[in-house]
């Protein structure tokens, strides 16, 4: 919404520099988001009267003109094609400086002197789109005599600021200039002139009868006839303040209906009475597959959710949206109907979204007109028609429906209100706000009986209240306090949370920087490094890469590994905290599930001139969830499982990763297929349910007394067959000595030169404890032979 | 002392001071102190002197002796303290080389963000709630007050997977749910961070997907007024100590009233700047009383109980505070962009800088 600072002021006293108008505007809810400043950048702005036009001698499209500027007449070359001889126009006087930094000097076009610039709408800064189509391709030229020498902008009405609201959606009582000037009035005070609306019917009854079929799509419509009307421009000030507003005037019948839009926020609709073809007009809703041609000449073909107004037979307007070509006013037009109704918001705006037109009218029916500006309007359209185009005004309104003209009721109190805002007003102080608003209040024994005239029947609760009371108080003005609770409760991070800050601080200090992915993936990515499948896929992607849920975190750490190695950042590694998707179905919720996934690739610590560093290969990421469980107290829990579940994976240098007995993910290294078509080398990655391990709860540290006797170790060597994994034998020893063995780890694996083919070697440390004795020599024969008894019988050479 | 001893003392300082080595000294001691040795093979003198003689021999041979051992421990020491200086020296580094690489990671900035407006919010009570992505209509939009026909529900705004189902567009259906849970009962203190999703294409300044952080109190007596001051200490703690906070009115439909919180500029102080559009303020959040149909909903009184609820966009919080340019960059996980996200921070200089 535009709002011209000449135009509110015919609605309203108001004398504050632009500036704190606006400041004051936005300050109470409605953002001014530009003042647009027709006077900036403009110097030497005149009037001139063209005394005569005779050809450059030199220059076909130009002309000579002789233009009295008030002090003075001068010659000015004009190239416009429209510029003749006795006519008012704008000129820019040597000296004088227009919009984007011109500035007009004494000039000699081809050998004639020019002192000045005859200026179209265009030069002193109107926008294209708003120019007349009379205009557009020349100069300006003034409809009626004016002073030469007074200043133009002021004979323009551009003397003027315009401020640009940017309305939230609640706010629709700003959307015409009456509404400004109420929310002015609120502001600054002072009391708000309706625009003159007065009528002089002639003897002749009005000839239209209203029919509505579906009174909750058209709840009311009414007409007013006026005949005779000469087409015609529309006075200068109305097509100005039209421009300011952001419509671009056609003729006097067209505009007064945008102008009396514009002040009321009542759509109007002009119909050419003698194209209508009927004496009745029918509103109903459309056919299914209904044909309509609206007046931008396109045919439309309409649902039985859009609202039709019809001459008994056929279509003349879409409802709220546009009207028909077919009872378009045109040059011709000598009689017409003015519409002014009332349509179902919701079916309004269904059919501008469907048919993508959204206009000025649409956008008001969307949001709902009030109902006591729809009578006042037609009368005011009706007054303009007679005043500018010479009409006459037939008798009587036709109307059907009924308008709900009785101010609404909003009980309240100033205790109600105080408690919502914290604040301490009187009595007195609610009912001075609300009157500056231009509510009435009624006090009760109990409260205060708020008054809504229509035009804010967006105020519906207490609530509403509390907020037009706070924000013409002034936000500023309202204390600042903290709550006092009814019970105080401790605010803390759940065990969950904090395990998940401690897991990204000790990846972060584990060398690995934490991503943050889109969940919305390509369907094609779907089922890598996952069992799953399917996937969640949206209604209307924007494109085919975000298309479809993630149902695993890894491959887009893939994509974040290639793309900082194809930058020059060859040793990446990254994790991330993220949900994965498990579809139920389109119509269900998901199994969201947090997990947590990393990537290695490259040399990681590496220290070049050591030449020393860790590999991204499978153990090193087990080496980074080793010690993650082990933070997490699950380390004895945790197992890993040889495995080969996934494509995308190495399947000799894959785990599977067991908690308890749950599987809870993998860890492994990409296959390296997969990876060279990604420009990884070695690349290693996990990815495991986080949701599964932050539920375990381990409780606090059990703390052990330290040890009062030594510990024992014996080493032992075994050629074993290659195939056979070193978990295998500790589970052999384990199971051999149950007693006293605290810690068993291999510490030597061999393969190789002096090994038989298929056989490699084996070298464990084994540690005894007896907390209540020191063990001998002869205590630890008697336990480590069994073991290596049993390490025989399971078919391992023992080597000396 | 005899002669024959004077002529080993002789002998032996003779042969010490052409010693420069432990091994020549060891060697030396066995030759002189051995079994076999010279002061040793004095001893066996004794068994040709009489009773009477012996004694002062012995005392004699003992002062020999040492008077030698003293000697070779003196030099003993000298030698082992010559090598140790010397292996010292040998040992010796380039310590202006690096040292071995331990790598660190670095926090998105999104998450450390996100991570101290928790932690503010704890320290006054808050608990955090994280819900769902992909969510039911119901939540999201309707127990929010915005029933289905609600203008400002826009269609190309939502992520839709079916009629009902869609990705949150922000994350207020975790309040929605938090209050339902209640059963009518407060106090509700929570903060609920989150991804959430809009029909957007990405580019500098739009992402499809981002960041939220809101925040939820309801309790008997919540004022507007509370909502002032909370926000006004959250704004000094996240964003310095001389930050200004003002509320404008504005429009959401699940409060009532609504406003758009501002905070003085923590770039310009509020002289106007790049930051601030020349303005002085910066728009962070929105917030306001909740409304009561949201209320009701849920299973509240709104009669009986109130509440205030805000939120904000961590992403444009950390664009703002660390003057990223590029909203695309908090998501495309370049090391050169996370890892420059390695350090902590501080207040600053008398908390000034955010």
């Amino acid at each position: 919404m535009q709002v011209s600072k000449e135009w509110l002021k015919t609605f309203i006293d108001i004398d504050v520099p632009t500036n704190e108008l606006s400041e004051k505007i936005t300050r109470g809810g409605i953002e001014v988001d530009d003042i647009i400043d027709y006077t900036a950048d403009i110097k030497n702005l005149v009037v001139g009267y063209v005394k005569s036009v005779k050809p450059h001698p030199e220059a076909d499209r130009l002309n000579l003109c002789e233009v009295d500027t008030g002090e003075e007449v001068t010659q000015i070359v004009c190239g416009a094609p429209n510029v003749q001889a006795d006519s008012y126009v704008i000129v820019s006087k040597v000296g004088g400086r227009l919009p984007g930094g011109v500035k007009i000097k004494r000039a000699k076009l081809r050998g004639e002197v020019s002192e000045g610039m005859i200026c179209s709408l265009q030069e002193i800064g109107v926008k294209e789109e708003f120019v007349p189509a009379e205009y557009q391709d020349g100069i300006f030229i003034f409809n009626t005599a004016q002073t030469p020498g007074e200043d133009a902008l002021t004979a323009l009405y551009l003397n003027d600021q315009v401020l640009e609201f940017d309305l939230t959606p609640n706010r629709k009582d700003a959307l015409s200039m009456i509404g400004a000037a109420y929310e002015t009035s609120a502001l600054f005070g002072g009391d708000v002139k309706a625009p003159e609306s007065s009528v002089s019917e002639i003897d002749d009854v009005i000839t239209m009868n209203i029919e509505n079929s579906d009174s909750e799509a058209v709840p009311f419509y009414a007409v007013r006839e006026v005949k005779n009307v000469e087409i015609k421009p529309a006075p200068l000030w109305m097509q100005i303040r039209l421009i300011k507003a952001g419509i671009r005037p056609i003729n006097n019948v067209v505009d007064i209906s945008n102008y009396v839009l514009m002040e009321y926020g009542q759509p109007l609709h002009m119909f050419d009475r003698d194209t209508i073809g009927s004496d009745k007009i029918v509103t109903r809703l459309a056919k299914k597959d209904e044909a309509f041609t609206t007046l931008d000449g396109k045919e439309r073909t309409l649902t039985e959710n859009d609202i039709v107004i019809t001459n008994g037979e056929v279509p003349i307007a879409l409802a709220g949206v546009m009207g028909g070509l077919d009872s378009e006013v045109t040059a011709q037009t000598v009689n017409v109907v003015i519409e002014s109704a009332l349509f179902d918001p919701v079916k309004v705006r269904k059919t501008s979204s469907r048919l993508n037109l959204r206009s000025e009218a649409s956008q008001r029916f969307e949001k709902g007109v009030s109902h006591e500006f729809i009578l006042p309007a037609v009368n005011r359209a009706a007054h303009l028609l007679e005043k500018y185009a010479g009409g006459k005004t037939l008798k009587g309104i036709a109307s059907e429906g009924a308008l709900n003209l009785e101010p609404g009721v909003i009980q309240t109190s100033a205790s109600f209100i105080n408690n919502r805002l914290g604040t301490d007003l009187s009595h007195a102080d609610i009912l001075e706000t609300l009157e500056k608003l231009g509510l009435g209040a009624e006090e009760t024994s109990d409260g205060i009986n708020v008054i809504i005239p229509s035009r804010r029947d967006d105020l519906k609760i207490p609530e509403d209240i509390s907020e037009e009371v706070a924000r013409i108080f002034g936000y500023d003005n309202i204390p600042s306090t903290l709550p006092e609770y009814s019970t105080i409760t401790p605010g803390r991070l759940s065990d969950e949370q904090s395990e998940v800050r401690v897991i990204k601080r000790q990846l972060n200090a584990q060398g690995f920087s934490q991503a943050i992915n889109y969940a919305l993936t390509s369907k094609k990515r779907i089922g890598e490094f996952t069992d799953l499948s399917e996937s969640l896929a949206l209604l209307m992607p924007m494109s085919e890469d975000r298309a479809v849920l993630r149902t695993s975190l890894v491959p887009h750490l893939v994509d974040n590994a290639m793309y900082n190695v194809n930058r020059q950042q060859k040793n990446v590694s990254l994790f991330e905290i993220g949900k994965i998707f498990v579809t139920n179905g389109q119509d269900q919720l998901p199994d969201e599930v947090e997990m947590l996934a990393g990537i290695v690739t490259g040399e990681q610590h590496k220290t070049a001139w050591t030449q020393s560093f860790v590999p991204s290969d499978f153990y090193t990421v087990k080496g980074v969830l080793n010690a993650l469980f082990a933070k997490l107290s699950l380390a004895e829990r945790v197992s890993y499982v040889q495995a080969a579940p996934h494509d995308e994976l190495h399947p000799g240098r894959t785990a599977e990763i067991y908690l308890d007995d749950k599987k809870i993910g993998f860890a492994g290294e990409l296959h390296p297929q997969y990876a060279e078509d990604y420009d990884l080398g070695q690349t290693a990655v996990f990815e495991i349910n986080l949701a599964e391990v932050l539920k375990i709860k381990t409780g606090s540290i059990l703390y052990e007394f330290l040890p009062k006797y030594p510990s024992m170790s014996r080493d032992v060597a075994l050629e074993v067959d290659s195939s056979v994994n070193v978990s295998e034998i500790i589970d052999v020893i384990k199971d051999a000595a149950p007693k006293y063995l605290t810690d068993v780890y291999p510490f030597d694996i061999y393969e190789g030169e002096h090994m038989a083919d298929g056989k490699k070697s084996v070298a464990l440390h084994l540690t005894y404890l007896n907390r209540e004795k020191t063990l001998t020599d002869k205590d630890i024969e008697a336990l480590h032979t069994p073991v290596e008894d049993a390490l025989v019988k399971a078919g391992y050479t023992v080597r000396g | 002392m005899t002669v024959e001893m004077e002529t080993i003392q002789l002998e032996f300082n003779d042969k010490l001071s052409a010693v420069d080595n432990s091994k020549a000294l060891s060697d030396l001691r066995v030759e002189y102190l051995g079994k076999k040795g010279k002061v040793t093979g004095l001893m066996k003198e004794m068994k040709n002197l009489s009773n009477e003689e012996r004694p002062a021999y012995g005392q004699k041979v003992n002062v020999l002796r040492n008077e030698i051992e003293t000697a070779i421990a003196e030099l003993e020491t000298e030698l082992s303290a010559a090598a140790m200086k010397e292996k010292l020296q040998a040992e010796t580094i380039d310590v202006t080389l690096p040292g071995r690489t331990m790598d660190i990671g670095g926090s998105n900035p999104i998450d450390r963000i996100v991570e101290d407006i928790e932690d503010f919010f704890i320290g006054l009570g808050y608990e955090i709630k994280e819900g769902y992505e992909v969510e039911q209509d119901y939540y999201n939009f309707e127990a929010l007050n915005l029933p289905k026909s609600h203008p400002a529900r826009d269609m190309q705004d939502t992520f839709y997977i079916s009629e009902e189902i869609l990705l949150r567009t922000h994350t207020s259906p975790v309040q929605a749910r938090t209050l339902e849970a209640q059963k009518g009962e407060g106090p509700v203190k929570i903060i609920c961070p989150g991804k959430v999703y809009r029909r957007d294409s990405d580019d500098a300044t739009h992402s499809h997907q981002f960041t939220q952080i809101e925040g939820l109190v309801v309790d008997k007596n919540i004022h507007l007024s509370d909502l002032k001051g909370t926000l006004e200490l959250f704004a000094k703690e996240i964003f310095g100590d001389d930050r200004e906070v003002r509320l404008r009115p504005s429009y959401f439909p699940f409060t009532e009233p609504s406003v758009e919180v501002d905070i003085s500029c923590f770039k310009c102080k509020g002289a106007g700047c790049n930051v601030c559009k020349q303005s002085g303020w910066i728009e962070i959040l929105g917030a306001g009383m909740v409304h009561p149909n949201v209320l009701e909903m849920a299973g509240f009184d709104s009669k009986e109980y109130s509440g205030f609820a805000f939120g904000m966009g961590p992403d444009r919080v950390a664009m703002l505070k660390y003057g990223i340019e590029d909203i695309r960059h908090l998501y495309t996980n370049d090391l050169r962009f996370i890892d420059q996200f390695i350090p902590t921070e501080d207040g600053g200089e008398a908390h000034a800088s955010i």
